[in-house]
């Protein structure tokens, strides 16, 4: 009996115990002291005179790129001063930027600046700056990034021509420039100018790969950010090799069919007079061939779609000869964007961003194992057969011009 | 000291306390470990030939515990190899139960530290979670089979919902080619695999708790093609989305594949909160079976009752637990465990058969 009254105090005092634990969360943080990171952007610093941020490793390590990173915070202050009437306009949100060599010790250092903790969980976007991508291996750039548990796998990555963190700046007060570079990486739906996202979740595995690959790129002109083209990051350095233009970069969403909307312009001969189809859906096939051990790729590329807008005088859609000339001149223009991309990427980059080689290593995996360690170099002379096979579905409410 | 009739467990009630077991800390990191070995899209081939090692291994299990109707294994073992050898091996299997327990407290204080609960010491977050898997083995198998059926349905539900939902960021190319260099990679990844559906061993015991033991191998069959079916659909997803060159760097992969989409418009727009208590429960029910097989069994070895050694163990897997000097001390720990199950339950319950089957059986 005094056994047993033992062990029922020794439980009594256990759940006791318990009962500590409904006292709240240990580490609890409130969100009026959070300033949650929307965004970041990385950029290379020129300026010489940072001696006294390296201070101590200067002699032993000299010469260390210098990182300037700017970090989006939005803030209880910044969202309370948005809703006030009367008061005058403050920006919803607050760019906080430091100087250094590498990521986190930088963003430790903007503790000195900013009275808020920086809480990354909500962060959209990494915006590179085009001087560090082709200084820094992209790799390295991203290693905190990618290690960090308070950032989620599925922030964008975008790089910059000229500036990264001009393109986290706004003069609408009620625009959040993070926020909505990240909605815009999601609006593919209606052009083929936009690459598909890319996440640091996709990133790492295309890094570690080895291959060659694209991304979206920003640039912030006369106070207006927008998309533009993309850039190459060469799979054996990691670093940027150049940027491909809207124009190429639509030849690479068509080679790679990946695009999920958007029109296509091309003249009529006769009347030199605009036809625009509309893509309804966009399909392609690369088949890569082997005869005696000689690789070549056919590229099918099939779409539907629709005449959304033509000013042809004589053009009569509801004749389907007009439609067959409408699709042939479609066709040419598909032909020339693929054709131009593939002279870009293969004679002048001398790499494959359109994945070719993804193809061969489904198709033909033995024969990828033995080309992947120099696939860009071998890729660059591989002949390659491209067809493109349109339909035009239909012309919308209009028949006659 | 028989089994006690109120302490019998339906057929049901076993299929879901194998699942239980077997479903743990593993399923976060598979599809990194599977990957290193296999280094192509066909580790889910590995899981499934894995899979069926496992069923095999428990059904000699299972048979040769229906040689001994309601008696554990740590009461037969006795009976064929003597009381000092059978004593022994006895101990060894005490001995895989409470280090398994505490490899699986100290995975859980590892990734809700982490991911969850930063900044809170290690003990705060173990010492509530012994308690309360204390308080649940106290009564016996019963209300541990009977926590498992709730736990079980959360966990189905919440796993599929979370990973499907990663169908956006899902692509068919990573996971292919099928067999695309043979199917040696394939045979690299098996011992990986096997070792992620350890669990098995439970019908050694288990099997004197049923209602109708002779139902004990369809309770294996079953009770390992549902975490078969879960690996696979994480492995494929996992894969799918992250590639194989992204998995293989990174720690916590299926936690990853959660944390890669954010769905607007739901109430919800992130999951791995959701995927991580599912992962806690299971956790929960691996420490509890285990913990509560060892203290069994120590109460069967010395004919003693069960709770002086349910409050030792605590101690003992609290302090195994806190041994694992970083993370990976923790997975070398892990596969130490793996490593020794795989003679303690591959190769033993094979001779004990054998000698069974010698001796002439049934006494």
């Amino acid at each position: 009996m005094k056994r047993r009254n033992f062990f029922w105090l020794l439980k009594c005092s256990l759940v006791l115990l318990l009962l500590l634990q409904l006292t709240g969360c240990w580490s609890s943080k409130e969100i009026e002291e959070l300033g949650l990171v929307a965004g970041t952007a990385l950029d290379l610093e020129k300026k010489a005179d940072l001696s006294e941020e390296v201070e101590g490793h200067e002699e032993r390590y000299p010469n260390r790129v210098m990182i300037t990173i700017t970090n989006q915070l939005i803030t209880s202050q910044t969202t309370e001063s948005g809703k006030k009437t009367g008061a005058p306009q403050q920006k919803s949100f607050k760019n906080v930027s430091e100087t250094g060599d590498s990521i986190l010790p930088v963003l430790r250092k903007m503790i000195l600046k900013i009275d808020k903790r920086a809480f990354a969980q909500h962060s959209k976007v990494i915006v590179i700056g085009e001087d560090l991508t082709r200084t820094l291996n992209l790799q390295q750039i991203l290693d905190f990034f990618l290690r960090e548990q308070e950032m989620r796998l599925s922030g964008q990555i975008l790089i910059a021509k000229n500036n990264a963190k001009k393109t986290l700046e706004s003069q609408e007060t009620s625009v959040i420039p993070a926020f909505h570079l990240f909605q815009i990486t999601k609006s593919q739906e209606r052009t083929t100018k936009i690459l598909p996202p890319l996440s640091l979740a996709k990133v790492m595995g295309k890094l570690h790969s080895g291959s060659s690959f694209l991304v979206q790129t920003v640039v912030s002109e006369k106070g207006e950010v927008k998309f533009a083209g993309a850039a190459v990051i060469k799979g054996k350095t990691k670093k940027l090799l150049g940027f491909l233009n809207e124009k190429e970069l639509e030849g690479i969403v068509w080679l790679t069919g990946k695009g999920k909307g958007g029109v296509v312009k091309s003249f009529d001969k006769a009347t030199s007079q605009p036809i625009i189809y509309e893509i309804k859906s966009m399909k392609s096939k690369i088949q890569p061939r082997i005869v005696n051990n000689n690789i070549s790729f056919d590229v099918k590329i099939e779409s539907e779609g629709s005449i959304a807008e033509h000013w042809v005088p004589s053009g009569k859609p509801f004749e389907n000869e007009f439609l067959k000339k409408a699709e042939k001149t479609t066709e040419k223009e598909v032909e020339s964007l693929v054709k131009n991309v593939l002279v870009k990427t293969q004679q002048n980059y001398r790499v494959d961003v359109a994945g070719f080689g993804n193809r061969l290593r489904i198709e033909y995996p033995r024969v990828w194992e033995k080309v992947k360690q120099d696939w860009d170099h071998t890729f660059s002379k591989i002949p390659i057969k491209y067809n493109v096979n349109l339909t035009v579905k239909d012309y919308g409410t209009s028949g006659s011009n | 000291m028989k089994v006690s009739h109120k302490d019998r467990i339906t057929t049901p009630q076993a299929v879901i306390v194998l699942i239980n077991y077997i479903l743990a800390a593993g399923i976060l990191t598979l599809p990194r470990t599977s990957v290193e070995k296999v280094k192509t899209p066909d580790v889910w081939l590995s899981v499934i030939i894995g899979g069926l090692i496992a069923i095999i291994a428990g059904v000699i299990m299972v048979k040769l515990s229906q040689q001994f109707p309601g008696k554990t294994i740590y009461q037969y073992s006795q009976v064929l190899l003597g009381k000092w050898l059978g004593g022994l091996l006895s101990l060894l299997i005490v001995g895989h139960f409470f280090t398994l327990a505490a490899y699986e407290v100290r995975a859980l204080a590892e990734v809700t530290g982490f991911f969850l609960l930063e900044g809170t010491p290690i003990w705060a977050i173990i010492m509530p979670f012994m308690w309360v898997g204390l308080y649940l083995v106290f009564d016996g198998i019963n209300p541990i089979a009977r926590l498992f059926e709730i736990i079980f349905p959360i966990t189905v539900v919440i796993f599929l919902l979370v990973t499907f939902m990663g169908f956006e960021i899902f692509e068919i190319d990573n996971v292919r080619p099928v067999l695309g260099l043979g199917l040696i990679p394939v045979l690299k990844g098996i011992k990986t695999t096997v070792l992620a559906f350890l669990g098995p061993e439970i019908m050694l015991l288990l099997t004197a708790f049923m209602q109708k033991p002779n139902k004990a191998t369809k309770v294996i069959l079953v009770g390992i093609a549902i975490p078969m079916i879960f690996y696979i659909i994480t492995v494929i997803m996992v894969i799918g989305a992250l590639s194989i060159d992204g998995v293989v760097l990174r720690t916590w992969p299926t936690l990853d594949l959660i944390r890669s989409f954010e769905i607007q418009g739901l109430i919800f727009e992130r999951f791995e909160s959701l995927l991580l208590v599912i992962w806690i429960m299971q956790i929960f029910s691996t420490f509890t079976i285990t913990y509560y097989a060892a203290s069994l069994g120590l109460s069967q070895i010395f004919k003693m009752k069960m709770n002086p050694f349910m409050y030792g163990l605590l101690f003992i897997i609290y302090v195994i637990a806190l041994i694992p000097k970083n993370i990976n001390d923790l997975f070398k720990f892990g596969d130490l465990i793996g490593n020794a199950a795989l003679v303690l339950f591959g190769v033993l319950p094979l001779l004990l058969l054998l000698i069974s089957k010698v001796k002439g059986g049934k006494t």
